[in-house]
């Protein structure tokens, strides 16, 4: 028992010590501090409705926070989420694009598919270029990420450009109104029913499944496990693919759902939130979910800040990456505070 | 205490010194007095904490109590400036030079550490008269990583003279030593003796004590429990006596006793022979491989091990012995040759298949190789099965918790829970957790790289009696050992390599002699 609370506790502690330094932050700058804990606590959890609106952002990092946790249980720190997130994204409008017309139950599932496929191929080269020739994966997928920016630039005023838009921010034409998985308030039985469906499947495969414990083995010991016979090839490469087609998932959640059509540089931190996300859930499963509920609720109050502390939105990114400081700190200080013991 | 000789003033001594790590008591209040100008051992089992007190005589390990006091001065304890100021030096067990540098190069920096700007030539200059000074023949261009491990060792203690040291203590120098590298090393510490050097030698083997030390001193279970004593008064027997102590294990048999303490040689393995007729559990023919990073390439290696049979692989460190394992795991490619199990050819099959035929691993690297530390103790001992199904089968983790119990149990592990990690085992502990693994019912030949490496006496008979008896249930069995006492005892037959080639074939009576003429390619 105390194995899971210690980690839960110890995520809990990164939260507090991210705010504290927030609070300092914002009092140097000139903001009132009190108020802006004020503001992102009725922001996150108090208002009416809080707690759609935390499910709103949480469950599409919740699904792209898992699959992150994947990947990096099996050793691979593969941080190009976001990057995966928006090539699944263009893979779903392109779906839609071309199918334009037919059926919905034709056109949902394919795009779901596509968006998959799109996320997936994101991981798929940094992946195999890890795993057959060693080229670190921090380097390949951060570029992904740049790639994928840039390629949703070019495809959002380019082929599937908006013909009517206004200019101001490229975008491709809205989604028909009968592929929508959701309203723009963004939250529907649809996309809930999705969340469950991958929580249900990723914390079978993670602790039920024969890949769960091998893929937790090797992200702690690769040669323990090459010693053993197992192919680390293939564990690791179906966890990059697992990772990235949920990002590409969480992307197509976003353009089908919530936003409607795809714009070029929408939800630039998506990815990044989930990795944050994955750490202070300690990689686990059960865990992940209720984090993302909380950082989902912070991703709400972004849009309340402005209205009631005067803060720009922008300044819950400076709550996530105080929060992301102290997340490195993990293995040592926080370890030693706990007192958790084991040799070396 | 009794002085050994009446020096008025020892060249070290030490004072009830104790060092903890942690829950762990390593020493506890040691005292030793030790004369100039003499060779002292330092023995005991591992665990016995002679490498901790050679650290801390050395000022690398600050103890929590004593002091140590060097010519009659107190230096300050875990200051290794302080120590080294004083003359005392330490050759490690596991050499420290750079493996990039040249030995000219790890001679400067080892020596001061000074200065940034040097010339190469100057550099040359300096070391290679003092290198020929103590009659180490290398080119000082060499780099450290070229060296044989006798030529590395020889070039550490050269390292360790330049500093005028007045004692030099070194920790198991004789680990990694062919017998007559062994030999080599001891004519060099008598001639340091008559410079006047004190010496301290950590050694393992009693042979080896008899044979060089002035005075002895055992340490056992982190006590002094014997010495300095005169070696001139002690026979190996009384020894192995002090040094396994009453309270060890006691089916420890009298051939196994002269093996753990090197007492004597053990000539016979016990009378055993293997069927020559039955289809051999393994059989190498010609195998080649390709030189790579961790070792030589093997060339034209062949070798049958049969049923019912341990065959030891003697040889000094680096000749193939890694080559040899990791080619029958598949986790090297093979250049030319087949390899095959009970008469089925497996050239081609990964290490699954071949696991999946009966073989079995017990890595050279415990916690890099064999464990992983920081998982949990039933997924370190249930990979083995695990892999040998689909990927997404499903689980039962409180199944596999309840039989990884049942089976750590009954190879007698003493652990708190299976969740707990791997890495809170002690060695001996942490290695039967890979014997319970690698040595179930199934197995039919087993690799053993190094299974008793920094294990106590007890653990060690421990994972021979665990060898014996998998021989006894119609086992192959293959030990890689650097300790020729473990081989002669338990193998039935012994190989030597040498450079990735097997260069001799010995079945008991062995002669210590004649092995290690092989171990090193001299010719008889």
């Amino acid at each position: 028992m105390r194995d899971r609370i210690v980690p839960v506790l110890r995520g809990l502690i990164f939260i507090v010590i991210g705010l504290v330094l927030c609070g300092v932050i914002f009092t140097i700058a000139g903001y009132s501090a009190p108020l802006m804990f004020q503001s992102i606590a009725e922001g996150a959890f108090l208002r009416p409705r809080a707690f759609e609106h935390a499910l709103r952002w949480g469950l599409p990092l919740f699904i792209t926070a898992v699959g992150v946790g994947i990947s990096f249980r099996a050793g691979y720190f593969n941080i190009g989420a976001q990057g995966q997130f928006y090539v699944g994204a263009i893979f779903a409008a392109f779906a839609a694009e071309w199918l334009n017309g037919a059926p919905a139950v034709l056109v949902i599932p394919a795009c779901f598919a596509a968006g998959m496929l799109g996320g997936a191929l994101w991981a798929f080269w940094p992946g195999l270029l890890r795993l057959k020739s060693g080229t670190d994966e921090v380097i390949t997928t951060l570029m992904g990420n740049f790639l994928a920016g840039l390629l949703l630039i070019y495809v959002t005023s380019g082929p599937l450009k908006d013909p009517s838009g206004s200019g101001q921010q490229a975008s491709s034409r809205p989604l028909d109104a009968a592929y929508r998985i959701s309203d723009s308030y963004g939250l529907s039985p649809t996309i809930v029913a999705i969340a469950l469906c991958v929580g249900t499947a990723m914390w079978i495969l993670v602790n039920r499944t024969a890949f769960g414990v091998l893929a937790g083995l090797a992200g702690r010991n690769a040669r323990m496990i090459e010693w053993q016979g197992a192919q680390l090839y293939r564990l690791g490469l179906s966890s990059f693919l697992i990772s990235g087609a949920l990002a590409g998932l969480a992307g197509t959640l976003e353009f089908m759902g919530p936003n409607g059509r795809l714009a070029s540089g929408f939800l630039p931190t998506h990815g990044f939130t989930a990795i944050l996300i994955a750490l202070v859930a300690n990689l686990s499963v059960v865990g992940t979910a209720f984090v993302s509920l909380f950082f989902g609720g912070l991703a709400s109050a972004a849009l309340f800040m402005p209205i009631m502390a005067g803060l720009p939105a922008a300044a819950i990114d400076i709550v996530n990456a105080a929060i992301a400081l102290f997340i490195t700190a993990k293995s040592n200080a926080i370890d030693r505070l706990f007192g958790s013991r084991g040799r070396k | 205490m009794p002085a050994t000789r009446d020096h008025p003033q020892p060249a070290l001594r030490c004072r009830d010194i104790s060092v903890n790590f942690g829950d762990v008591t390593a020493l506890s209040e040691v005292s030793a007095d030790f004369a100039p100008g003499m060779i002292h051992a330092v023995v005991g089992q591992n665990g016995a904490g002679k490498t901790t007190f050679a650290r801390v005589a050395a000022g690398l390990i600050r103890p929590d109590a004593g002091e140590v006091i060097v010519a009659g001065n107190a230096v300050r304890t875990g200051n290794v400036n302080d120590v080294r100021q004083a003359g005392v030096e330490l050759v490690h067990q596991s050499f420290a030079l750079p493996p990039s540098f040249t030995v000219a190069e790890a001679m400067e920096f080892g020596a001061s550490g000074s200065g940034f700007l040097y010339s190469r030539r100057k550099l040359e200059q300096r070391w290679q008269a003092h290198l020929e000074s103590l009659d180490v023949k290398v080119d000082d261009r060499a780099r450290v990583r070229d060296l044989p491990v006798e030529i590395q060792q020889s070039v550490e203690i050269a390292r360790a003279l330049v500093a005028d040291a007045k004692i030099l203590i070194l920790d198991e120098p004789t680990a990694v030593l062919s017998p007559s590298g062994i030999a080599n090393l001891f004519e060099r510490i008598e001639k340091l003796k008559q410079r006047g050097v004190t010496i301290i030698l950590i050694l393992h083997k009693i042979r080896e004590v008899l044979s060089v030390a002035d005075t002895v001193t055992v340490l056992r279970g982190g006590m002094r429990v014997e010495g300095p004593i005169d070696c001139a008064g002690i026979n190996a027997g009384q020894l192995a006596e002090l040094i396994i102590g009453s309270a060890a294990p006691r089916e420890i048999n009298a051939d196994d006793r002269v093996a753990l303490t090197g007492a004597g040689t053990v000539a016979h393995a016990e009378s055993h022979s293997a069927d020559t007729t039955a289809i051999p559990m393994l059989e190498m023919q010609s195998v080649s491989t390709h030189r790579d990073a961790e070792g030589p390439a093997l060339e034209d290696v062949s070798l049958v091990i049969r049923p019912h049979e341990i065959v030891g692989v003697a040889g000094v460190e680096g000749n193939g012995q890694r080559s040899l394992v990791r080619a029958l795991s598949a986790l090297s490619d093979l250049a030319g040759g087949t390899i095959s199990f009970e008469g089925t050819d497996v050239t081609r099959k990964p290490l699954s298949g071949r696991r999946a035929a009966g073989l079995r691993v017990i890595p050279f690297e415990r916690n890099v190789e064999g464990l992983s530390l920081s998982s949990a103790l039933w997924e370190n001992w249930s990979v083995r099965e695990l892999l040998q199904k689909s990927l997404l089968a499903l689980i039962k983790p409180a199944e596999l918790r309840k039989r990884c119990a049942q089976a750590l149990t009954s190879w007698s592990v003493v652990y708190n829970d299976v969740s707990q990690p791997a890495g809170a085992l002690s060695g001996g502990n942490a290695q039967k957790v890979i014997l319970a693994r690698e040595m179930d019912d199934d197995a039919r030949l087993i690799l053993a790289a190094q299974p008793t490496r920094g294990l106590d006496i007890g653990a060690t008979t421990f994972v021979w009696q665990s060898l014996r008896s998998a021989r006894e249930r119609g086992c192959g069995i293959l030990l890689i050992s650097s300790d020729l006492d473990e081989i002669f005892d338990i193998c039935d037959r012994v190989i030597v390599v040498l450079s990735g080639r097997i260069v001799g074939d010995f079945s008991a009576p062995y002669d210590i002699a004649e092995v290690g003429a092989a171990m090193t390619g001299a010719v008889r």
